[in-house]
């Protein structure tokens, strides 16, 4: 009964087909909007427009493909049916990899061997030579010159372990990424220090389910935004940590510490306004992380009123208008709205060290530093993963580019003529190892011709 | 684009352009004398090919990484190359190119159409993954066409004796055993390269977005093609899967890639493999 239930989960029709179907789950999810992907407004928009179609794809799970039960099956059996795949190959693979007992082995006596061939030696070429420029060839051989087997990688199977192997081994970093995964999001601006707090994370960070969130002390000494042409090219984030080691991170190259990332992803201007009253004095002001990047509107209040805030960071006038010439931090300036009670009070553009008056007050841009922003994770899957990869391309390349040959020879003596009699075999190829065989033949029996096929 | 990449970029569109149409003229007029003055017009544009790419170069200071038109510009030059390396090892394999010349024109026709302009390396391409994970893919991309092109002239060489008729120019192929086992080489050689793009991109991913997989739909798309041409090599080391089947399955496996490369960055504007400047 247990037999007849495994032999269908051990067959490789049935991995075939449980590839497929993951292939169609892949592309489904291309098809139907991913919850996670879309914003929230058009979500409820496609549902509200098509109430039935997204309630059967929500009932199927098909709105998070790929955590849906229907794919976390899939996967389920596809790692069942590689388990017992692989447990059925192993006695294959032992077999295939041993080498056959010393015994007389006949080339004309070999089938399954498509390449038969006889060269002509020259007389200074002995069995014993023939053998020794074989094995250095790469051939492990068994046998002597009056009849002999050869194999070259012949370890080649053990890469198809190799390579299913390695769906494990990303399988399991993958589980242990899922359990201690933190991720979080925190905005620092310069001269901002973090201690570790998971309060500081906007918004709540996803804590892991086993483990502890990221355990790091810095300081953002500085934030440098790069631009060529338009281009944001760099953004250089020097950071110094609890022991006052600085440390840089860029895009693309995050700060890691206790097996954390600190990936900088974005950046914004940090502007330190202040109101001064009629005699000079301050009487309220704050470093302010404006997102306003993009043309984006922000608002902050300061003494009682509101502003609200739009940011161009090369600043010029256009028919009248404030506008920027690109995004580079050339000439930056907020163009400043303030209200009370919901009235605009006063309009106007302010660069730094400039002010915008309104009632009997000014708004006064002091300082302009940048706050930045770094995507935070912390999992432990990630070293077991990446080893998965690095199994799986080894074993890929070893197992289609070190692929086996197999030869049986023996020196005969024909006529008063000594000749190499060969069979050979390769694996997946025919025509093609047929010429690599009649190029080493013809190399090893050099001074002598191929006598005949 | 600069001048030079703009003159050098059209000239090797003309160039294979006019070598297309030789290998049509050649099937056509059963003239295969021909085919080996195209594989010298070939050479030509290849040349002109590698000029347009070094005055990109040399115009903005990086070679073409991203970008649809990066792309069907190293793309294709890749399996320009890999045409012309064929050819070179194995004369009969120079009429790889009556499949892979017009599939480079198309490709950098496209590619003109989309965003040639000069950018300097952004910041979210400065990583050494990047470069493994690009030329590993543009490799995977070669060895694939490499097979679909096998693949066609199997299956138009083995038409031809299957009717009975005499044309010369196929007697210029391989033979169909020998096309045979090269697509099945060429496929096994995109499939390594393949897998080596795919996890160098994860590491990659991993230091640029936090995840080494986002289920982004460059990278769906990218692992749909990997497990096709997976079933592709189980169907034949396991199944047998041979001739003209194999070769139909190389030439249309091949769509999952162009897909990869150009269809999803054509339809969805959101992929994190756009890299358009933020």
């Amino acid at each position: 009964m247990a037999n007849k239930l495994l032999k269908p989960l051990m067959s490789l029709r049935f991995t075939l087909l449980l590839l497929s179907l993951l292939g169609v789950m892949f592309l489904l999810g291309l098809w139907i909007p991913q919850r996670s992907m879309v914003p929230e407004a058009l979500y409820s928009q496609w549902k509200l427009h098509h109430p039935a179609l997204v309630g059967v794809f929500e009932a199927l799970g098909f709105v998070s493909i790929y955590t849906s039960w229907i794919m976390l099956g899939l996967w389920a059996f596809f790692f069942i049916n590689l388990s017992l795949v692989m447990w059925q190959r192993l006695p294959l693979i032992k077999k295939r990899i041993a080498l056959p007992e010393a015994r007389l082995f006949d080339p004309s006596a070999s089938p399954g061997y498509p390449f038969h061939a006889s060269f002509r030696l020259p007389e200074e070429i002995t069995g014993a030579t023939l053998l020794s420029s074989l094995r250095a060839r790469g051939y492990a051989i068994v046998g002597g010159e009056n009849g002999f087997y050869g194999v070259k990688n012949r370890l080649s199977p053990i890469a198809f372990g190799l390579f299913h192997l390695s769906f494990f081994l990303i399988l399991l970093g993958g589980l242990m990424s899922v359990y201690t995964k933190f991720a979080g999001v925190l905005e620092l601006a310069q001269g901002e220090v973090f201690q570790g707090d998971v309060a500081s994370y906007v918004p709540t960070p996803q804590l892991p389910k086993i483990g502890t969130p990221p355990k790091a002390t810095f300081t953002v000494a500085s934030i440098a935004p790069q631009m060529t042409n338009g281009t944001p090219t760099g953004l250089k984030v020097q950071l110094v940590d609890g022991h006052g080691a600085t440390h840089e991170a860029d895009v693309n190259r995050p700060y890691k510490v206790d097996s954390s990332s600190f990936l900088v992803t974005n950046v914004g201007p940090a502007p330190l306004f202040v109101v001064r009253d009629r005699s000079g004095r301050e009487i309220d002001g704050a470093y302010m992380k404006l997102h306003v990047m993009g043309g984006k509107e922000d608002v902050f209040s300061l003494a009682g009123f509101h502003f609200r805030a739009h940011f161009y960071p090369d600043y010029f006038l256009k028919d009248g208008l404030p506008a920027t010439r690109s995004r580079e931090f050339k000439n930056p300036a907020f163009s400043i709205s303030a209200e009370r009670d919901g009235k605009t009070v006063a309009q106007g553009v302010v660069p730094p060290k400039g002010a915008l008056a309104f009632a009997d007050y000014q708004l006064v841009l002091k300082d302009l530093p940048y706050w930045v922003s770094f995507s935070v994770f912390k999992e432990h899957g990630v070293p077991i993963i990446f080893a998965g990869f690095a199994v799986a391309s080894l074993a890929v390349v070893w197992r289609f580019l070190l692929y086996r040959r197999e030869i049986v020879g023996a020196v005969r003596e024909e006529n008063g003529e000594r000749h190499l009699v060969v069979a050979g075999r390769s694996e997946f190829y025919k025509s093609l190892a047929e010429d690599e065989f009649t190029i080493l033949f013809t190399k090893l029996s050099a001074k002598s011709g191929r006598a005949n096929t | 684009m600069s001048n030079w990449e703009t003159l050098f970029f059209w000239m090797t569109l003309v160039i294979y352009s006019l070598a297309s149409g030789g290998y049509i003229y050649s099937f056509v007029f059963k003239n295969p004398r021909f085919m080996s003055k195209v594989t010298v017009l070939i050479s030509a544009g290849f040349i002109a090919h590698t000029i347009a790419i070094s005055a990109r170069y040399l115009a903005q200071g990086h070679l073409p990484w991203a970008g649809d038109y990066e792309s069907a510009m190293m793309g294709g030059w890749f399996i320009i190359a890999g045409t012309l390396y064929v050819g070179w090892r194995n004369k009969p394999l120079q009429a790889l190119a009556t499949a892979t010349t017009p599939l480079v024109v198309i490709m950098m026709g496209f590619g003109v159409m989309r965003n040639p302009v000069l950018t300097p390396m952004a910041a979210s391409l400065k990583n050494y993954w990047l470069y493994i994970h690009v030329y590993f893919a543009w490799l995977a991309f070669g060895g694939y066409a490499l097979a679909m092109a096998a693949g066609v002239l199997y299956l138009l060489k083995r038409k031809s004796e299957l009717r009975g008729v005499v044309n010369p120019s196929y007697e210029r192929f391989p033979s169909l055993d020998r096309l045979d086992e090269l697509i099945f080489r060429y496929v096994v050689f995109g499939f390594i390269t393949d897998t080596i793009m795919i996890c160098a991109g994860a590491i990659w991913a991993k230091d640029l977005w936090g995840s080494y997989w986002s289920w982004d739909p460059v990278e769906t798309w990218s692992l749909v093609s990997w497990i096709i041409y997976g079933i592709a090599i189980h169907l034949r080391v396991t199944f047998g899967w041979r001739n003209s089947r194999f070769a139909w399955i190389a030439v249309l496996a091949l769509s999952t890639v162009i897909i990869s490369f150009f269809g999803v960055t054509f339809v969805i504007d959101t992929s994190l493999h756009t890299f358009q400047v933020r």
